[in-house]
């Protein structure tokens, strides 16, 4: 194992307080040769592991080990460091317009460890300076500028010929591509994936482009508030996150070949110098427990990955297995039934949006139906958050069916045309009996806030056909809010408005869904509709769910013969 | 902009004060130069050959344009008119004042820069460190002091008490030099003391700059990467963080080229040297209008030319500043 980083921890220190701590405690190990990245948002302490990598901190603020070959570099003095860095460890720093001394050529800065390092006198050095630029891509003019004559995208090679320079055995690149255009980005991602094959140099990549560290790194670990929540295969995780804030940050990340809108991560990161107890992760985790706000959660191999998460990752809200459904028509004759759903087997997982399309008559309503409780199956089951919903009775059958709320296709079907605006949302607590009247009373109001209806008492008092179609859309969406459920099956919600209307009713959805960080079902027959914010797409058809998967693999590259009648039909698409 | 342009500029600048040196005497109120020929006025010149000489240079009685032309021409021959206290020409006066205040300003402009940039530079790589506050309270401290104050403590000191330098004069009064080195000796003792003063009036003021200077350069990406390249720290804070504070270093020499002589004024009145300074000081308690005029002539130029030659230096300094944008 050449490098070992055990247990880190940066501080900073802060005036009066006890300190920042940028880095609480990473460990990751490098193999000669080997490539690792580092990926979190901005803040997340990527640049401070950087820099403690090359001793670059003050006196004091690294603690935890850094061991080279087995030598450890945490506490070395300045003396000792000067001989690690550059030979045995160098770095691209991240901010490339100023990583170069403004006074001197460009050239000289690449001699200039050379001479140092290696003691090769000005014209070897100016020599081998002009190879590594060549090896870069970079031309003798270039060696003779200045860096204000540079591009960025000319600069960031300098640099990296510079950390060339005297073949040290790591290589730390921080934010290799930020601040390039799309094209010296992605030259330099070829430059870069052809300098790590030719091999025998350890590779750290420290980046928010997840689509640059998926290019040049074997492994990678995820960074938040300046910890480690998961390490695993590259390919693997980015594949399969199984940590909710890798899986956030995978959907947040907008994909060239992704169709669908960004996806946020609820909340913001955490203030590093006043970090949330427990799991740093917690306030904004859809599926935190009590445990998580108290306890920090340890980084443990699950299935060969390494995960900080008191439960294991990622949670299952809703499983379906083997559902089915038949219909008999009229008479009861054997030969007329209908078959809407045959063996039908679903995962929801926490805080997802699942789009459930198909033309109409596939089976979709009577699946959402069956997932909801309020359709019995003939056969297989339906488990929320590890219970067996299809089984339970009573009590804790109608608790449960409070975690999942449906807002059906018809909004007639979910209100009584009797009822006023207020006891329509208020109705679900009237018959779960929650709260006093007047904590009801405020729920129904901030249910109608957030879904961007006024809470006039003129508007409270009105009827379901005195509102607009949108209206009544909202109205249904706030009644399905005040049990703050789990999940939302929402069975066409849009198709009975108009265009405008209905492109706003998916954006508020896709909002409040984000906001608190509920599961969606959107069942649809309008692909082009749900793809701008489904982070996976389910195809029915005929009762069978025929094909699945990542909503811009089915739009890009749909697999299934019916998948791409849809497409097909699906004319905004184009 | 380069440097043929940067020498049209300081011209230019040159030419406005010649003119406004031409102006001046005519728009003062009371008309000084008719005073000295007015023989009912106190400043009235006694000397028949001085009025005439004074009334042919100024040629009051010609037209304006007349009188800048011959002005002008004047200038460019070497005569800046005569003076009324000394019938000397003003020329000549200058060219025996001005290699003192040259070797005065040059020595201490010396001094405290070489003095300034090396504690400056080492003030701020140990930034926030005792050496480093104490050395800053000490330059407040001591640009504050007025220079006459501290020339007159270190005269009464070495001069009269220890008696260790002369008192006063750039030299020793009829003394016959054996040689050239007892020559030089002469003059370097009588050099110290106000050089010393000179030293110290602009030691503050440059060892703040230079510090701050170079801690702001400390705080530079750049200044992280030399030190991640594993460079020695001699390189590092010469030849990177040094080397990057001379540049806002030798603006401020070039703005404050002025204040040297002005501070030269001070000392060499108050050490008897007889530089240009003290030349001013004599000519305007005297009233010699015409020396005074050539006097500050003479320094307006000596003061651009420091300018223009900062200017130079800088350009070759910063790679920023020269012309020519990217490259190929
Ligand atoms: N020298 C420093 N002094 C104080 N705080 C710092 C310093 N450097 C970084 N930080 C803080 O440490 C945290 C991590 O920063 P950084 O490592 O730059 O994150 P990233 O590279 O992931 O964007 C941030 O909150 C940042 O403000
Ligand atoms: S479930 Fe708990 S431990 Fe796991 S990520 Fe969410 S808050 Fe952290
Ligand atoms: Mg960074």
């Amino acid at each position: 194992m050449m490098l070992m980083v055990q247990d880190l921890r940066v501080t900073f220190p802060l005036d009066g307080k006890t300190g920042l701590r940028a880095v609480d405690g990473v460990s990751f190990d490098l193999a000669p040769g080997a490539s690792l990245g580092i990926v979190g948002e901005t803040g997340a302490g990527k640049t401070t592991i950087a820099r403690a990598l090359l001793g670059l901190h003050p006196p004091g603020c690294v603690q935890g080990s850094i061991r080279l070959d087995g030598r450890e570099l945490v506490g070395l003095s300045e003396e000792a460091w000067r001989a690690i860095r550059w030979r045995r460890i160098a770095l691209v720093p991240q901010s490339v317009g100023t990583a170069l001394d403004p006074v001197y050529r460009v050239g000289d800065q690449i001699a200039e460890p050379l001479r140092y390092h290696l003691g090769l006198s000005p014209a070897e050095a100016w020599d081998r300076s002009l190879e590594l630029a060549r090896r870069v891509g970079l031309e003798p003019r270039h060696l003779r500028a200045y860096p204000h004559q540079l591009s960025g995208g000319e600069k960031q090679r300098a640099l990296l010929a510079m950390a060339l320079s005297c073949a040290p055995d790591i290589l730390v690149l921080d934010e290799p591509t930020s601040g390039q255009d799309m094209l010296s980005r992605a030259r330099l991602l070829d430059l870069l994936d052809a300098l790590c094959r030719e091999g025998g140099m350890g590779l750290l990549v420290i980046s928010h482009d997840l689509a640059a560290v998926a290019r040049l790194t074997e492994r990678v670990a995820v960074l938040y508030a300046g910890q480690l929540v998961e390490v695993g295969p590259t390919a693997e995780v980015f594949q399969d996150p199984r940590h909710p804030y890798t899986w956030g940050l995978l959907h947040a990340y907008p994909d060239m070949s992704t169709a669908r809108d960004l996806r946020g991560i609820r909340g913001a990161p955490p203030d590093p110098a006043n970090p949330p107890p427990g799991c740093r992760f917690h306030p904004r985790c859809t599926q935190a427990i009590d445990r998580c706000r108290r306890e920090e959660p340890p980084l443990r191999e699950i299935g060969g990955r390494w995960i900080a998460c008191h439960l294991g990752g990622l949670q299952t809200l809703l499983r379906a297995e083997g559902l089915r459904k038949t219909f008999f028509v009229d008479g009861g004759e054997p030969e007329e039934r209908v078959e809407a759903v045959r063996e039908a087997t679903l995962d929801i997982r926490e805080g997802e949006v699942v789009a459930l399309v198909g033309e109409t008559g596939s089976g979709k309503t009577t699946l959402g139906q069956m997932l909801v409780g309020l359709l019995p199956p003939n056969g297989g089951r339906v488990v929320l958050e590890g219970r067996e919903l299809t089984a339970a009775k009573g009590k804790e059958r109608r608790a449960m069916m409070s975690r999942i709320q449906l807002i059906p296709q018809d909004p007639f079907d979910a209100v009584s045309p009797r009822l006023t605006v207020a006891e329509m949302v208020r109705e679900p607590l009237d018959i779960q009996a929650i709260g006093t009247p007047e904590e009801r009373e405020a729920k129904v109001r901030q249910a109608l806030q957030t879904v961007g209806l006024p809470t006039s008492s003129d508007f409270l008092a009105r009827r379901a056909h005195e509102l607009s179609g949108g209206q009544l859309q909202r109205v249904v969406l706030a009644r399905a809010l005040v049990l703050e459920p789990k999940l939302i099956v929402a069975d066409e919600p849009v198709s009975m408005l108009d265009p405008s209307e209905q492109a706003r009713v998916i954006n508020l959805l896709k909002e409040i869904q984000t906001e608190r960080g509920l599961a969606l079902l959107l069942i649809s027959h309008d692909l082009a509709l749900v793809r701008k914010i489904a982070d996976r797409i389910l195809v029915m058809h005929r009762g069978q769910i025929v094909e699945e998967g990542p909503g811009n693999r089915i739009v890009t590259r749909p697999e299934h013969e019916h998948t791409r009648v849809l497409l097909e039909a699906a004319p905004r698409l184009g | 902009m380069g440097v043929g342009r940067r020498a049209f500029v300081y011209l230019l600048t040159f030419w406005v004060i010649l003119t406004l040196n031409f102006l001046l005497p005519r728009l003062l109120p009371g008309d000084p130069l008719a005073a000295l020929l007015d023989p009912s006025s106190s400043d009235y010149v006694y000397d028949p050959q001085v009025r005439a000489a004074l009334a042919a240079y100024y040629g009051l009685d010609r037209p304006l344009p007349e009188q800048y032309g011959r002005y002008l021409l004047g200038i460019l021959t070497g005569d800046l008119g005569r003076s009324i206290r000394l019938n000397r020409p003003v020329a000549e006066l200058v060219v025996g004042h001005l290699p003192w205040t040259l070797l005065l300003v040059g020595t201490a402009l010396l001094f405290s820069s070489a003095l300034a940039l090396l504690a400056g530079t080492e003030s701020a790589w140990r930034r926030g460190s005792w050496a480093d506050r104490g050395l800053v309270s000490a330059s407040i401290l001591l640009a504050n002091v007025p220079v006459y104050f501290a020339g007159m403590m270190l005269l009464l000191l070495f001069g009269a008490r220890l008696r260790w330098l002369p008192l006063a004069g750039g030299r020793t009064p009829f003394a016959r030099y054996p040689s050239a080195l007892a020559a030089a000796l002469d003059i370097g003792r009588h050099l110290i003391l106000p050089a010393l003063t000179l030293t110290l009036a602009m030691l503050g003021a440059k060892f703040l700059l230079v510090r701050n200077a170079t801690v702001n350069v400390l705080g530079e990406d750049f200044m992280l990467v030399a030190r991640a390249k594993g460079l020695p720290e001699g390189r590092l804070k010469w030849g990177h963080a040094l080397r990057n504070a001379l540049l806002p270093f030798v603006a401020h020499l070039a703005a404050h080229a002025g204040m040297a002589v002005t501070g030269a004024v001070f000392i060499e009145t108050l050490f008897s040297y007889p530089g240009m300074g003290r030349l001013i000081f004599e000519s305007v308690t005297a009233r010699d209008y015409p020396v005074i005029q050539g006097a500050f002539l003479v320094v307006s130029a000596v003061v651009l030319t420091a300018n223009f030659l900062a200017d130079i230096i800088n350009l070759h300094l910063d790679p920023r500043l020269r012309e020519g944008g990217a490259v190929g």
